[in-house]
């Protein structure tokens, strides 16, 4: 019995091995090498000093962790409510009944697939001062005030949530979209026989038929913004002056610029225990959903 | 069919006649779509301006002169070819190993019975919650100690662990019904065959939104490629472009140009497929 149930156990591990090996070194052993990491000194090349918490310490008392944090931050507090009313919006126009329904679905989504390289650069150009696109069209509606969209603060903060939300909509408006189509028909019919305006209709169904989905959506948005970089870093660099730098990109810089992975690696667990209690709280939401 | 089909024909048109403002709506959602494209457009059409146009009057961005010159030169000078092809190789390997491991890993979760497998369960789903962007500081450096780094490997392996494909296969594998495997098993069918033969085709929908996220998700990834890649003949195009496109600041063309050589494959790739996509991308993201 026992030999055969042994045989049995056996007969597993083919099958889970190959995950098993990469999942424990690519995505479990990280975690406690940053660990490691966040108490050294360590160069690109090599481990240096064993310093304890001095890069925590360091960390509570760093100016720059704390602004790029804060701009994380705010770049998150800025995309995700605009982000799932556009979503939402746009679903909505997606699900009509009309012959333009597969243009307006492939056009919604269209941005998402291009690399996030092609979107930066289209829109650094596209937003050149005095030959730009986007300011020749204002100057030839009447507006002359040349705008520095990516060098002035404001307007650099409106460009980067601007084309965040062109270039990654469509995916939450898919998931929109599939809610909607849930939706059943027998739901509007009852509610039309009642007398129900259409503005009723989605206040009683349309809108709470889409809360669970809203809620995950919401989350995952929450989750997806924190780890902002690469539009950020292409587009405005940062700047102007730091203002735009996202947390990712310090660490990036303290890593590989400044050449001290020890304290990059310390402040990834900053952001490691943000996205953590996102995640467990993303999860709580979904497991109360599935009930 | 016919008969369900004619029926919500008939609601369709009840409610098109209960909403005077269906052809605004309409025409609201259209200028959005067009907005969302301009930027696009605009980049087809300057990729195929004279080199070294520009212009104060924004009509002229898409009218004539145009020529494919830019083209040809930009494929001959610079390595936007082998950036292509990399982004590809890299991307459709992931995709493949990721299907690979997941598969078989949710299979062994799905129909097999062994020891520990709850645990195993639970470990697996503990991944969902550790974000890749916090961990590729000792991400560099383990891939860096395995001698990995700046290499197709190094771009590749470290993402194909996907704990959240191994999952939705799972509630694939899981729905698949008792009487098929049971009668399949007194058949004398092994594992693997039961694997592959059998559990494998009937996944067909899974696999496919899991390898359509997966790929884009490659395609687009730019953080570990930015840090793990240091030979231009290595770059994946979002590592590549921005080198490319820095050069320039105020010559629209050329950049324009390397833009659109990086998104028609991908553009005349989401045309064809694009029902597959959306499909996809909803039966992930609910189940996930």
């Amino acid at each position: 019995m026992n030999k055969k149930s042994w045989l049995r156990d056996m007969k597993a591990i083919p099958f889970l091995l190959p995950f098993f090996i990469a999942y424990v070194i690519f995505t479990i052993f990280p975690i406690f090498k940053g660990l490691e990491m966040s108490l050294y000194d360590w160069s690109l090349v090599r481990k240096l000093d064993f310093v304890g918490l001095e890069n925590y310490q360091e960390m509570f008392t760093d100016p720059h962790f704390w602004h790029t944090l804060w701009n994380t931050t705010l770049f998150v507090i800025l995309t995700t409510p605009t982000m799932v009313f556009l979503a939402l919006g746009l679903a909505l126009f997606a699900n009509m009944r009309t012959k333009l329904q597969t243009f307006l679905r492939s056009a919604y989504f269209l941005p998402s697939i291009l690399s996030v390289a092609v979107i930066s650069f289209v829109v650094i150009f596209m937003l050149q001062p005095y030959s730009g696109f986007v300011n020749t069209v204002l100057h030839s509606i009447g507006i002359e005030t040349e705008l520095y969209w990516l060098t002035d603060k404001v307007l650099a903060w409106i460009t980067i949530v601007v084309v965040t939300l062109w270039w990654t909509v469509g995916f939450n408006m898919v998931l929109f979209l599939a809610a909607l189509q849930d939706i059943p028909e027998s739901l509007y019919e009852a509610s039309e026989i009642d007398g129900a305006s259409r503005w009723e209709q989605f206040r009683h169904i349309t809108l709470p038929q889409l809360m669970p989905i809203g809620r995950v959506i919401v989350l995952l948005q929450i989750l997806a913004s924190y780890k902002v970089f690469a539009q950020i870093l292409l587009i405005t660099g940062g700047g102007p002056g730091g203002a735009t730098r996202p947390l990712i990109q310090y660490i990036y810089e303290v890593g590989f610029r400044q050449n001290n992975l020890g304290y990059a690696a310390t402040m990834s667990y900053a952001l490691f225990f943000i996205l953590l209690i996102l995640s467990i709280i993303q999860l709580k939401a979904q497991r109360t959903e599935e009930r | 069919m016919g008969k369900s089909n004619s029926s919500s024909r008939k609601t369709v048109l009840l409610q098109r006649n209960r909403d005077p403002q269906h052809g605004l709506k309409i025409s609201f959602g259209v200028i959005i779509a067009i907005l969302f494209l301009v930027p696009i457009i605009w980049m087809l059409f300057v990729s195929i301006k004279p080199d070294g146009f520009s212009t104060t009057n924004p009509l002229d961005w898409f009218l004539p002169p145009y020529t494919f010159e830019n083209y040809t030169n930009i494929i001959a000078d610079t390595l936007i070819l082998r950036w292509v092809w990399n982004s590809l190789i890299v991307g459709l390997i992931t995709t493949i190993l990721t299907l690979f491991i997941t598969s078989l890993a949710a299979f062994a979760l799905s129909q097999m019975k062994f020891r520990f497998k709850k645990t195993i369960f639970v470990f697996f789903l503990l991944g969902l919650m550790i974000p890749g962007e916090a961990t590729i500081i000792p991400l560099y450096e383990i891939v860096k100690n395995m001698g990995l780094i700046d290499s197709y490997a190094g771009l590749i392996l470290p993402m194909i662990a996907s704990p959240l494909g191994v999952i939705i296969l799972k509630s694939f594998f899981d729905g698949v019904p008792r009487e098929v495997i049971e009668s399949a098993v007194m058949d004398g069918c092994s594992n693997f065959k039961l694997f592959y033969k059998i559990v494998l085709p009937l996944a067909k929908p899974a696999l496919a939104a899991i390898g359509i996220f997966t790929f884009i998700g490659s395609w687009n990834n730019f953080l570990w490629p930015y840090l793990s890649i240091l030979s231009e003949t290595l770059y994946t195009l979002p590592v590549g472009l921005p080198v490319f496109n820095s050069a320039y600041s105020q010559a629209y063309v050329l950049p324009m140009t390397a833009n659109a050589v990086a998104s028609i494959p991908v553009i005349i790739v989401f045309l064809i497929f694009e029902k597959q996509i959306v499909k996809g991308i909803s039966f992930t993201g609910i189940k996930g």
